[in-house]
């Protein structure tokens, strides 16, 4: 059952149903902010309880793999472990178990359940340029960067930026420039040395 | 060219709600929910809140005092600079001191007046009521015409005429008492086998 009503975003006071779903702007009844309500059905729609789960009433049938006294209704798509009721997580179609959901989530398995992710050709590319406000750093953190670039080539970027590997490649060239240009150098020092 | 998984509706702003912040914000339309992505420059990540179109109770949109704010304080500022540049006696000083407060002041208060009114938008779902990174009543409009039909491709219609009973049946509802379960069970059958014992319970 939905719960609180409605609340002014500015005082946080109640608004009432005269301001809902209108053309234009009404006054809160609290703080006469203008406010532009609208609700949905869902809004109304009463939360339903799930389902409990059976006990098992026949010996030999088949039970739930977390709740033996349970009937197991649905195989996990993910595992095959039976669930029962209370176990079955259903998203986006497919039955699972809330250890492989857990799973999924963490390993960034189930796209829908992610809800962070490092943006690892971000991370290369800062690597790799930052530093040159400081050229000596350059010497630790290209490696660094062309470590990262390579690392995570494959890795999943941003869900909504274009899934480009620019930033990698960008990395990676300046990255390889920096570590070529030390290696010069030192090649030059060394050869300075053993002829002077 | 493969369609995209997500449409740009705002371009990235200050995290709404917080006044100093690296977190930026910005708001995608997806096939079914709209995705609210954070971006933090400093931690190069992304964290993202999904929000159902099945889910959404209410939209909400609330005037605000920013713009008109941020107009006294231009304007303010922009009359300063061109004061301080006038008192300066010196034709330079006063052409850098008009140039800085048409370029920082200025351009911006008419950008800022172009906007138009500004605004504090709120999506409500059962679970959570989150502020949205849109700032300005005419983009406001512009997204929520853009999902108002996925929303009521999912959930229905409802009419403003309906909302009154709709809320009578929630009141009553909500305020309907509530007994547990052991009371409200049948209570069970009892069986007198000793008058001056108690009641066996079958």
């Amino acid at each position: 059952m939905n719960s609180a009503l409605l609340q002014c975003p500015k005082c946080r006071g109640p608004l009432l149903e005269g301001v809902f779903n209108r053309q234009d702007p009404a006054p809160c009844p609290n703080c006469r902010t203008p406010v532009q309500v609208e609700v949905f059905p869902a809004f109304f729609r009463k939360i339903d309880s799930g389902p409990g789960a059976e006990a098992v009433m026949v010996e030999g049938e088949s039970s739930c793999f977390y709740h033996p006294q349970k009937k197991a209704i649905i195989p996990c798509a993910a595992c095959g472990r039976f669930l029962c009721a209370l176990c079955d997580c259903e998203l986006n179609g497919q039955h699972l178990c809330p250890v492989c959901l857990d799973t999924g989530r963490t390993k960034g398995k189930i796209k829908g359940l992610q809800n962070r992710r490092t943006l690892h050709g971000d991370v290369a590319l800062a690597l790799a340029f930052y530093p040159l406000i400081i050229p000596y750093l350059t010497f630790i953190t290209a490696p660094m960067a062309l470590y990262v670039a390579i690392r995570h080539w494959n890795s999943a970027q941003s869900l909504v930026r274009p899934r480009t590997k620019a930033r990698c490649l960008l990395a990676i060239v300046v990255a390889s420039i920096q570590i070529l240009g030390w290696i010069i150098l030192i090649l030059f020092i060394f050869n300075r040395r053993s002829h002077g | 060219m493969a369609e995209k998984e997500y449409q740009r509706l705002t371009w990235s702003r200050r995290r709404p709600g917080v006044a100093i912040t690296v977190t930026r914000a910005s708001l995608w339309l997806g096939k079914d929910h709209l995705l609210y992505v954070e971006t933090n420059r400093y931690s190069f990540s992304e964290s993202y809140k999904r929000f159902y179109f099945r889910d959404v109770q209410a939209i909400t949109i609330c005037r605000t005092s920013m713009r008109t704010v941020a107009t006294i304080i231009l304007s303010v500022l922009g009359a300063l600079l061109l004061l301080i540049g006038f008192a300066a006696q010196d034709t330079g000083a006063l052409i850098t001191f008009a140039v800085l407060a048409v370029v920082l002041c200025l351009i911006p208060l008419i950008i800022n007046l172009a906007l138009g009114p500004s605004c504090k938008a709120q999506i409500r779902t059962a679970v959570q009521t989150e502020d949205l990174p849109i700032t300005r009543v005419r983009t406001a409009h512009k997204i929520f015409a853009r999902i108002r039909p996925l929303i009521a491709a999912v959930q229905g219609q409802l009419s403003s005429e309906e909302i009154p009973t709709r809320m009578m049946q929630l009141s009553a509802a909500a305020s309907a008492p509530v007994f547990p379960a052991s009371v409200a069970a049948a209570p069970a059958p009892l069986v007198i086998d000793d008058p001056n014992a108690p009641p066996r319970i079958v």
